[in-house]
């Protein structure tokens, strides 16, 4: 186990190191959350409330959410095919990482660089919008952490059924759509229509979205419309998330076991 | 032969190996005892690389049992895993690292496992002027080196090399089979595949030959070797053909060209120091009898090549 553990923090520094080296995906990393901020928050009318926050900082700080899908999500559902096709994960098997190690090193890799872009954000919301400052900084971790274990293994899953990198770009898509409009981004669960509500709670990242809202502005945004919670309060509102997000995390595994592939196709 | 204890390094029992309708091996046997370098002789498509990928733990056996060093190659990776050198036929590097980063980074895996780690494997396998290049401009001899050194970075137990070989250039190679000896020297156990004739014999102390998924032959080179027979070859003018004497219970094959005939014996006998011997003097009889002289008259020993070309020629 601490084995794996060592493993896998070697191998996510290894990719951290090959990430610095390509100059396009680092300015991408570092870019793409600030343009996010920088157009959902222009996007938004001023003067409109969401919930009783302006409408600008409900959405930015629900972003977290979107960030999860593209830089963990997409991002290893890309880099597992890739590496299938490369061999890399074939050879990384026959080497002295377990799997776990193998896997846990590049989804760790993903979720640092997730941290990163969250860390630009919350810069982002406090400084340029005049935000808040983060009200429960553990819960949030907690959330993104499940969040990212949760995506990570789906993409280990979602890999397994996809034969090239460029069709990555393809079978990514309806998780992507799914966890884009699924989320409640620019709008709370509670506004939806009745029949809405329930799926919208099951996808994936809806959890995510919503505690680390909760966690952000101290308010109650799970299933709530905004109302004030102690720290005491915003843990225990977020267990029914929790509880969705292990469902999820069970079945993530259980796919990811499946499918998930180490080595090409024959034929 | 070197023997630790009774289980050998590796045993291979009646595997078979089936995708979709298509056996790629066929019920394969074989043992490798500690210690010894074992050669997997066959054409492209034999079923090599998947026999070994059974052993390396890659693929379950669809019937049959492995075991290395006593262990199940998949039930028992976590344990295996630091024990066992795989070098694969096609190397899965991170082509933007450079070959010391490459080298560096598996030693830190290697040296997690808290595995003591050979010292200047680059060195080793003769890589130490490319240690700055990015392995994406190795090239393909070079890759087989880089691999070969990640393959024996933290002195594995049982070694298994697909092809190690492949795409190197005639110095190259000499280099590593100098290696591969070096290994097998310090008590490492060795299951090479190639299609070089010349690699197995020089290499092995046992070797198979397989062939549509089938070993057909098995033993030391010594052993193989003599299965070829002796070969006797001259050639005559227009004879009565059917007079050509049986030799130790054989009779030759005859091809003809200009005019002539290719005479040859293949003499299988059961002493292989003595059978060339004592089948040549009853054909220089029958010669003499008859005035005639045997042209270009060869007597050579049987071939790793024979008994190859052999066995592929048998199975079409």
């Amino acid at each position: 186990m601490t084995t794996d553990i060592r493993h896998a923090v070697r191998l996510a520094r290894l990719d951290l190191k090959l990430l610095g080296r390509n100059q396009t995906a680092l300015v991408n990393v570092v870019i793409l959350p600030v343009l996010l901020a920088w157009m959902f928050a222009g996007l938004t009318p001023t003067g409109a409330a969401v919930a009783g926050v302006p409408a600008g900082l409900f959405v930015l700080t629900g972003m977290p959410g979107l960030m999860l899908t593209f830089a963990v999500f997409v991002n290893l559902v890309n880099g597992f095919t890739a590496r299938r096709e490369e061999l890399v994960l074939k050879r990384l098997w026959g080497g002295m990482a377990s799997p776990a190690g193998v896997l846990g090193g590049m989804a760790l890799s993903a979720f640092v660089v997730y941290l990163l872009q969250v860390a630009l954000l919350v810069l982002w919301i406090t400084g340029v919008e005049d935000g808040p400052a983060p009200a429960n900084i553990p819960l949030a971790l907690l959330a993104s952490l499940l969040g990212a274990a949760v995506v990570a293994l789906l993409a280990a899953a979602l890999s397994g059924i996809t034969r090239t990198a460029e069709l990555a770009q393809v079978t990514v898509l309806p998780g992507l759509v799914v966890m884009l409009l699924g989320a409640p981004l620019f709008v709370p669960v509670a506004w939806l229509p009745e029949p809405l509500r329930l799926p919208a709670e099951l996808v994936p990242t809806t959890p995510v979205v919503e505690i680390m809202r909760t966690a952000f502005l101290g308010a109650d945004h799970i299933g709530g419309l905004g109302e004030r919670l102690t720290v005491g309060e915003q843990w225990v509102a977020a267990l029914p998330s929790f509880g969705i997000l292990l469902g999820w995390l069970v079945v993530a595994a259980l796919l990811a076991h499946r499918l998930f592939r180490w080595d090409r196709r024959r034929g | 032969m070197r023997q630790h204890d009774g289980t050998p390094a590796i045993e291979v029992v009646e595997l078979r190996q089936v995708y979709g309708d298509f056996e790629a091996v066929r019920g394969v046997s074989f043992s490798v005892a500690r210690g010894e370098l074992f050669a997997l002789l066959g054409t492209n498509g034999a079923g090599k690389t998947t026999t070994v990928e059974v052993l390396e733990g890659y693929r379950a056996a669809s019937k049959g049992r492995v075991r290395v060093l006593g262990l199940d190659p998949r039930r028992d990776r976590r344990t295996l895993r630091p024990r066992v050198g795989i070098m694969l036929q096609e190397g899965g590097f991170l082509d933007d690292l450079t070959v010391a980063e490459t080298v560096a980074a598996w030693r830190g895996l290697a040296a997690d496992t808290g595995r003591r780690v050979n010292g200047d494997v680059l060195e080793l396998v003769g890589l130490t002027a490319k240690a700055r290049t990015r392995v994406r401009q190795l090239s393909g001899g070079q890759r087989r080196r880089l691999e070969l050194a990640l393959a024996v970075l933290a002195r594995p137990e049982v070694l298994f090399l697909d092809e190690p070989t492949t795409g190197m250039d005639p110095e190259a190679r000499r280099d590593t089979w100098e290696v591969i000896r070096a290994l097998r020297a310090e008590g490492t156990t060795v299951l090479l595949t190639t299609h070089y004739l010349e690699e197995a014999e020089r290499l092995a102390d046992h070797l198979a030959i397989m062939h549509q998924g089938v070993i057909h032959v098995r033993g030391t080179v010594a052993d193989v070797v003599a299965e070829a027979g002796d070969r006797i070859t001259f050639t005559l003018p227009e004879v009565e053909w059917a007079e050509l004497p049986v030799l130790a219970g054989t009779k030759p094959t005859v091809t003809y060209g200009d005019g002539r005939g290719l005479v040859s014996y293949t003499i299988n006998g059961s002493s292989p120091a003595a059978r060339a011997h004592a089948a040549l003097r009853p054909l220089l009889d029958w010669a003499a009898e008859r005035r005639l002289t045997l042209e270009r008259l060869e007597v050579r020993r049987g071939t790793l090549e024979d008994v190859f070309l052999n066995v592929v020629g048998e199975a079409r």
